[in-house]
């Protein structure tokens, strides 16, 4: 009775719970996603289908991947962390070890707390080890980026090379030749924007503005006023939204090229 | 053996197992949270063996041993000296054949405190989880000292009677 009494917590060895949880997380279960992000060209949208491939190796080797093929895509991870996987974008682990993870294109983490075991997040030429916080990495292209949001995370170029710690709201970037990832003097929040659902500028001059967006919709502008200063959020979902927004509240003429 | 009955066969062992597996890895552990990990994790591990097609013959059994040797390893990892690696109680090192056979009492006993009456549990455990006195209590919630030891000596009852209940038509 009295070792009971000691570690009695209510609550805690919940049957129901468990039986949840176990459901929950053995295997993969898709959960519901908090926003509906079209991405933007024409034929893409409705039918996109999300492909989980299994490779089955033997036993515990078994590896798993995620897959976004054309949408932005949420997953619950065994050990409880998310990822949501940006089109394109796949995640791949051992079925004896989801905490290591090798990352192909871009991803948000949010990352369950484990002391024991760290995350790992490899791809080709860039490393991120992590105990538990919230975090982008970027390693879609030959710059690698790593953006938090929250907690604390290290960043290298592998794992047994020198690396940078980041923390709340610091973004760092790995180019090709470079050793060790250089950090951002200031973070761009708009590297988010996929991920959010949306961009947020404050006093951000138009020029800015017009470059986060031909980047993230893969369009080109011209303005006949550059320097005029933006604040405010704009949904990512409608793009020629965006652009009358801003010219009315700008005074400017926008022209897609 | 059709995957649906795999399953329901699955559920039931969850069900009557998981929290004696909890408070067995416990002992271990000293720690509620990690020992719901382990216990999660080898259910998952069971479920794999089986979804290959394994033949696990006794699964209780099996379940407790793969609990016991996740806690071993945990303990390693936390660089724990091997001698130590035995399960405790609140007094002592006790043996682990004692460890599994006490689980099984002890969950219906957890089970029992749980379904006490709200403030009747607070009382209880404020008592006897965390040592406060009679008077201590009553001053913190605002209670008699009278109420305060009615309100224990009810959930003793509740508990005696409450843990034969269960044991007697089975708990999940």
């Amino acid at each position: 009775m009295d070792f009971v009494l000691k570690h009695y917590q209510e609550g805690k060895f919940d049957t129901q719970n468990a039986i949840d949880r176990f459901n929950k997380a053995h295997g993969i279960v898709q959960k519901p996603r908090r926003r509906v992000m079209p991405w933007v060209s024409g034929i893409v949208a409705a039918a996109a289908a999300v492909v989980i491939c299994v490779f089955l190796f033997r036993d515990s080797n078994q590896q798993i991947q995620l897959m976004a093929s054309a949408e932005v895509q949420e997953y619950l991870l065994p050990d409880g962390s998310e990822v949501t996987l940006a089109p394109g974008s796949s995640l791949t682990y051992k079925k004896k070890s989801p905490r290591k993870t090798q990352l192909e294109g871009k991803a948000f983490f949010e990352v369950a707390r484990d002391e024991a075991v760290p995350f790992e997040i490899t791809s080709d030429g860039a490393f991120v080890r992590v105990l538990g916080t919230k975090f982008m990495v970027d390693a879609g292209s030959s710059v690698k980026e790593v953006y938090v949001t929250e907690g604390k995370v290290l960043f290298a170029k592998s794992s047994d090379s020198e690396g940078v710690v980041l923390t709340k709201d610091m973004q760092a970037t790995l180019s090709q030749p470079d050793a060790v990832p250089v950090i951002a003097e200031e973070a761009d929040v708009n590297s988010l924007a996929w991920q959010r659902g949306s961009f947020i500028f404050d006093k951000t001059h138009l020029r800015e503005v017009l470059e986060t967006l031909s980047d993230y919709y893969n369009v080109s502008f011209v303005a006949d006023d550059l320097s005029k200063q933006l604040s405010g959020e704009f949904y990512t979902e409608d793009l020629d939204l965006i652009i009358s927004l801003i010219e009315s509240a700008l005074d400017v003429n926008i022209v897609k090229r | 053996m059709s995957t649906a009955q795999h399953m329901d066969n699955f559920d039931d062992l969850f069900r009557y197992n998981y929290r004696p597996l909890c408070l067995y890895a416990l002992h271990y552990l000293q720690d509620a949270d990690q020992a719901e990990d382990v216990v999660q994790e080898c259910y998952a591990a069971l479920w794999e063996k089986l979804q290959e097609g394994t033949h696990v013959l006794n699964r209780k059994s099996y379940l407790y041993m793969m609990v016991r040797n996740r806690c071993l390893d945990q303990l390693r990892r936390k660089g724990v000296p091997t001698e130590s690696l035995k399960p405790y109680d609140t007094y002592g090192i006790i043996d682990d054949d004692d460890a599994q056979e006490r689980s099984q009492t002890e969950a219906r006993l957890w089970t029992a405190i749980d379904s006490l009456p709200e403030k009747c549990r607070e009382v209880f455990i404020m008592s006897k989880r965390d040592g406060l006195k009679y008077e201590e209590i009553a001053d913190e919630l605002g209670l008699s000292v009278n109420t305060v030891r009615n309100q224990i000596s009810k959930a003793l009852k509740l508990i005696k009677e409450g843990a034969v209940k269960i044991f007697t038509f089975l708990f999940c």
